[in-house]
């Protein structure tokens, strides 16, 4: 039970893969789409797989999948994850035709009731210590189905209040019910297993609009901006950065200065402690083979944290007294 | 990518509108970076709040800034650190190309003179400001002509004007993408020999000069004209002009919406000149010209005004960035070169 070291959860569309259907013709083309054509969100590929990737000292790391994309094109996903290199352990998708089939239309466009019972039934194959770390995006309700689902986990949502919620959005009576089932033989953490959230800023929402959600929600701009805080957490170790950062450098044409003030903005933002900084600059430089743009980043990176001078702060992440409805309100306002 | 060193401090309405303009104009302009200059604790929060791209911003922090009842000399002198001291310090240092202020002129002065300092040969800085023209001017179209100085020197020698002119053509040419933009000097009658003795000696250098398109003198009323692309003069004159022209825009809106308010007949009259009004209103809108350049400085210092809304900042970031990439301050500094030595300093020397 207690084989893995760390659980990733991601989410897919606009996550993973760059999946811009605000156009119906997009969403056609996307439906037929071999895997060669898929396009990833800057960084995923590179990121997912130095996450999972098999590196002395840290236990294997399990990869979950739970996606809103219909379950036909599983075979196509599937091939797209093997192209990138990606291992995984669990793969969801949704069952769309079925919900169609089935009359169930609100099930369509409902997330919690489709990704909660997945992420409680998945937890349930996981022994209490092992933790978790989350990814998902602004486009959907994921930082609020992962808080819930957290919160869940650590015992501090009882079943009787996540049947409100559950209501609350619409979620059909069997989503509760399995929901429930996976409550009844779930271990409970006796901490938070899940440390962090990530949600990627695909809308480019304003990040004060997950305040609500507390400092374990991370909004990031894309995944070099994860890494960072990945390093601080313990899950990636320099060498993995610099795999990231030179992934963003090469493919993505990103230039130092620029990943430099994406680094300020997660300091800025209390998200990245100060040390961090220091031991990912100091490994950087033991690197012998670190390439000269990685050390121009930690250059500018520096130059940066110095501009920031004593307004920097550190915010752990810590959960926050979650009050699901308020928040739901929250959302519904914007 | 272009570096903007932007003072967020400084305008009349504090950081919110600095943050807002550069904000909105890191999703606008992938080819420029904004360097948000001040208290980091009340930039970063109003940052959250915006759509922005983070690649293309970063803060500068400092918690002093000079506020609109300081005395620019006394608050630098208490706080070497104010925020428009530090946007010319990362000009200075070279992380940034460009400052853009809505605060305090004198400050702006003050701290560009102490940090970047002067072109070789410039020995007072020009406040310009652009004037809405009944001409237009240059290649695409202008509607305004730019004035300077309006308030930089009060007290100005011949050699200033003569400098004022090439500095302003220059820039007019950097920013109106004219090549040879007609400039004049302002005084009280077109002839050469009119005017208070610096004003017919600067003429007379001008003329001989041969550096710029020199059109001789204008009039007060060649302004609102827009006789020529560049009207320059002293400080005192120019800031008395400018106020002029502002005061007189004001007293014609309000006259306008008074007449408005009194008679149906007018309110017709109004009503069907409404798209024509429309198109003077967009003329006279000073956000849409996007600040002013503080001249005489060996990189581009932009002053926006101190009531400007993001429009008007995220305007003046564009100005300053196209200051930046032109060869301006080059060309200032070969003109001034060629000038004839003062009389002054022959004799001091």
């Amino acid at each position: 039970m207690s084989e893995w070291g760390h659980v990733y959860r991601w989410d897919l569309d606009k996550t993973y893969l760059d999946t811009r259907f605000e156009k119906l013709s997009r969403m056609v083309k996307i439906a037929f789409e071999s895997a060669e054509e898929k396009v990833n969100v800057p960084g995923a590929a590179a990121l997912l797989r130095e996450l999972s990737s098999e590196t002395a000292g840290f236990s294997p790391a399990r990869v979950t999948i739970v996606s809103g994309s219909p379950t036909q094109m599983r075979k196509v996903l599937e091939e797209k994850l093997a192209l990138d290199g990606i291992t995984w352990h669990e793969f969801h998708l949704k069952p769309q035709w079925k919900n169609i089939r089935r009359g169930r239309f609100r099930a369509i466009r409902d997330q919690v009731g489709y990704k909660l019972p997945l992420l409680l039934r998945s937890r349930t194959k996981i022994s209490q210590e092992v933790k978790e770390t989350l990814f998902g995006d602004d486009a959907e309700a994921d930082a609020f189905i992962y808080s819930l689902y957290a919160d869940i986990v650590a015992g501090r949502v009882d079943d009787q209040e996540m049947v409100r919620v559950m209501k609350a959005v619409g979620a059909y009576a069997d989503a509760i019910e399995a929901c429930h089932r996976s409550l009844r033989t779930l271990e409970f953490a006796r901490s938070d297993a899940v440390e962090r959230v990530f949600i990627m800023l695909d809308k480019s929402t304003p990040p004060a609009f997950f305040g609500p959600f507390g400092s374990r929600v991370v909004p990031v701009f894309n995944y070099f901006q994860a890494a960072l805080v990945l390093f601080a957490d313990g899950h990636l170790d320099a060498r993995s950065v610099i795999t990231v950062t030179q992934a963003f450098l090469e493919a993505d044409q990103h230039t130092p200065e620029e990943l430099a003030n994406l680094f300020q903005d997660v300091v800025r933002r209390g998200h990245l402690p100060a040390h961090a900084m220091q031991e990912l600059g100091m490994a950087v430089q033991d690197e012998e083979d670190t390439p000269p743009q990685t050390r121009e980043v930690v250059w500018a990176c520096v130059q940066r944290f110095v501009d920031l001078a004593d307004e920097r702060r550190y915010d752990p992440p810590k959960p926050p007294e979650m009050d699901y409805f308020a928040i739901l309100e929250h959302m519904k306002k914007h | 990518m272009t570096t903007i060193a932007l003072d967020c401090m400084g305008g009349d309405h504090g950081p919110q509108e600095a943050v807002a303009g550069a904000a909105a104009l890191s999703i606008e302009r992938p080819d420029l970076h904004t360097i948000l200059v001040g208290d980091a604790a009340q930039i970063g929060p109003l940052l959250d709040s915006m759509t922005y791209d983070p690649a293309r911003l970063s803060v500068r922090h400092t918690p002093h800034f000079v506020g609109p009842e300081d005395v620019p000399r006394e608050a630098l002198a208490a706080h070497p650190d104010v925020s428009i001291a530090e946007a010319c310090e990362l000009v200075a240092e070279g992380r940034a190309s460009a400052v853009v202020t809505a605060g305090s002129t004198g400050a702006a002065i003050l701290a560009a003179a102490r940090r970047l300092g002067r072109i070789p040969g410039v020995r007072r800085a020009a406040l310009a400001a652009v004037t809405p023209t009944e001409q237009r001017h240059g290649p695409h179209g202008d509607p305004f002509a730019l004035l300077l100085d309006v308030g930089a020197t009060l007290n100005v020698s011949s050699r200033d004007l003569v400098t004022f002119a090439i500095m302003g053509s220059a820039y007019a040419a950097a920013i109106s993408g004219n090549d040879r933009p007609r400039v004049a000097l302002l005084s009280n009658g077109t002839e050469s020999h009119k005017g208070p003795p610096e004003v017919v000696a600067a003429h007379a250098v001008l003329a001989e000069l041969g550096e710029i398109e020199f059109a001789g003198n204008v009039e007060g009323l060649d302004i609102p004209r827009g006789s020529v692309d560049v009207v320059v003069t002293g400080g005192f004159i120019g800031n008395v002009v400018l106020k002029m022209l502002e005061g007189i825009g004001e007293v014609i809106a309000d006259l306008a919406s008074d007449a408005y308010a009194r008679k149906f007949l007018w309110r017709l009259g109004l009503t069907m000149l409404s798209s024509g009004i429309k198109q003077i209103e967009a003329v006279m809108d000073w956000e849409s010209y996007g600040g002013a350049p503080i001249l005489g400085f060996c990189q581009p210092v932009i002053k926006a005004h101190g009531r400007s809304r993001s429009g008007a900042i995220a305007n003046a970031c564009k100005v300053a960035a196209k200051a930046a990439r032109s060869d301006m301050v080059r060309t200032v500094e070969r003109a001034v070169a060629r000038l004839p030595v003062p009389e002054e300093e022959e004799v001091g020397s």
